[in-house]
């Protein structure tokens, strides 16, 4: 079946699809009261009942509905002058193109006018050649060769190229001190007693190195080799070495 | 015998290819502006049609020597072209609507004429008949006319321009116009509902 004899039947149109072509593009059927919506639908419903797709068919459907799409979407945004013009009632249209054809009118006298001022001027020439090198005031073309020093270029460019000096930064306090490096010396500790307390372990040491004897401490309970007591909240941490080190415990 | 200052304006005028202002020959000379008028009918005297072959003509905003008409023929054959081509009506009528409403913008020139404005405005750009000068508010580029127009055309300066209004159309015309339009558009509306 052609697309073309597929009937719709719509709100402000009833009959065969090339006849509401026909009417859109006659500007007989107002292309905005039209729902193309309910033509593809209309359309979709047909291939159903069909059960089968005519592949050429919906081909063209698909042109067409394309086609009248971006007809009806430039009908529905303004901005173009055509468009600005059809707004326009008759008589206003009408004043709206005479105004612009006076000032047309206006300029085209004008150009006229200066054509005539053309062939009216006296047949002169005047100096083309522009003013001598030696007469101008400044001209980069005509300095002369060596004024600016090529090292200056380099001299800019090598301010930019400098490595920035180094930022100090020994205000900022860096980890210098590993979880490792604290296990291995609570290890050592436990090698020389079976029993410490954690202040011997980290005395004199900064919050730092505290902080990550903790963490060597946790690494070392998780891996059976300690095990602590702390009587109370604050109180003292005493460090035991458990009988049996781990498996490949490094010395 | 000219005066010494006299003869330096005439050195001057040969050696530049621009019209020099009274204050640009004012500023070189050292010489009050008076002096400089003063000089200046010297050598229009000096140079008074049938005296050389060079005329002194203010043009452009300012004072230059150019050749004789006399020499026109013997010029072309000696330079092998024409003073300048002719223009264009298009060209013609863009050049008419910057000359009058300039600064004007591309856009503006293609609204009054009803056409694209771009071939004529970049000839007459080619040409050095006009020259961007800045941007309208809403970024477009402006074009002024040249001091190359004044010269080609024979104007002192913009203001030798006329007034443009004595060539707009008269009340009865401007009727006479809107009356066939509406009758156009009454022709037009009746044709379609057919």
């Amino acid at each position: 079946m052609l697309v073309a004899e597929l009937e719709f039947d719509l709100d402000v149109f009833s009959g065969p699809f090339d006849l509401l072509l026909t009417l859109v593009l006659r500007e007989e059927v107002d292309l905005r009261e039209l729902s193309l919506a309910e033509v593809v639908i209309g359309y979709i419903d047909h291939l159903e009942a069909r059960g089968e797709l005519d592949l050429e068919a919906t081909t063209e459907f698909i042109v067409l509905i394309a086609a009248l799409l971006e007809l009806k979407s430039r009908l529905l945004l303004p901005g173009e002058e055509i468009d600005e013009l059809l707004e326009l009632e008759p008589d206003e249209a009408a004043e709206e193109l005479l105004a612009r054809m006076l000032e047309a009118r206006r300029y085209r006298a004008a150009a006229t006018y200066l054509g005539q001022l053309i062939t009216l001027a006296p047949a002169v020439r005047y100096r083309e050649a522009p003013l001598p090198p030696e007469l101008r005031r400044a001209d980069l073309d005509d300095a002369p060769p060596g004024i600016w020093d090529a090292a200056s270029l380099g001299k800019a460019i090598a301010g930019l190229l400098v490595r920035p000096p180094q930022l100090d930064l020994s205000h900022v306090l860096v980890a210098r001190v590993s979880v490792a490096e604290r296990i291995a010396h609570l290890r050592q500790m436990l090698r020389q007693a079976v029993e410490l307390s954690f202040d011997d372990a980290v005395s004199g040491a900064d919050r730092m190195t505290v902080a990550v004897t903790v963490f060597a401490l946790l690494e070392l309970y998780k891996r059976g080799e300690l095990s602590w007591d702390q009587a109370e909240p604050f109180g003292e941490i005493t460090v035991r070495a458990m009988k049996r080190p781990a498996a490949g415990a490094r010395a | 015998m000219n005066s010494d200052l006299a003869r330096t304006l005439e050195a001057l005028l040969f050696l530049s290819s621009d019209s020099l202002s009274v204050e640009e020959l004012a500023e070189a000379t050292g010489a009050g502006d008076e002096e400089i008028a003063e000089a200046l009918v010297e050598l229009e005297q000096a140079f008074a049609p049938g005296q050389r072959g060079l005329l002194l003509r203010e043009v452009a905003g300012g004072y230059t020597l150019a050749s004789d008409p006399l020499a026109e023929d013997a010029a072309r054959a000696l330079l092998g072209r024409t003073r300048h081509g002719a223009l264009t009506p298009a060209q013609l009528e863009t050049l008419a609507i910057v000359a009058y409403l300039q600064p004007v913008s591309r856009p503006e020139i293609a609204r009054i004429r009803g056409v694209n404005a771009e071939s004529p405005v970049a000839t007459l750009l080619d040409r050095s008949l006009i020259s961007e000068s800045g941007r309208s508010e809403f970024g477009a580029v402006l074009y002024a006319t040249t001091s190359l127009f004044l010269k080609v055309f024979d104007l002192r300066s913009l203001e030798d321009l006329p007034d443009p209004a004595q060539w707009d159309a008269t009340d009865e015309e401007a009727g006479e116009l809107r009356d066939r339009l509406l009758a156009a558009g009454e022709h037009r509306s009746g044709a379609t509902v057919e």
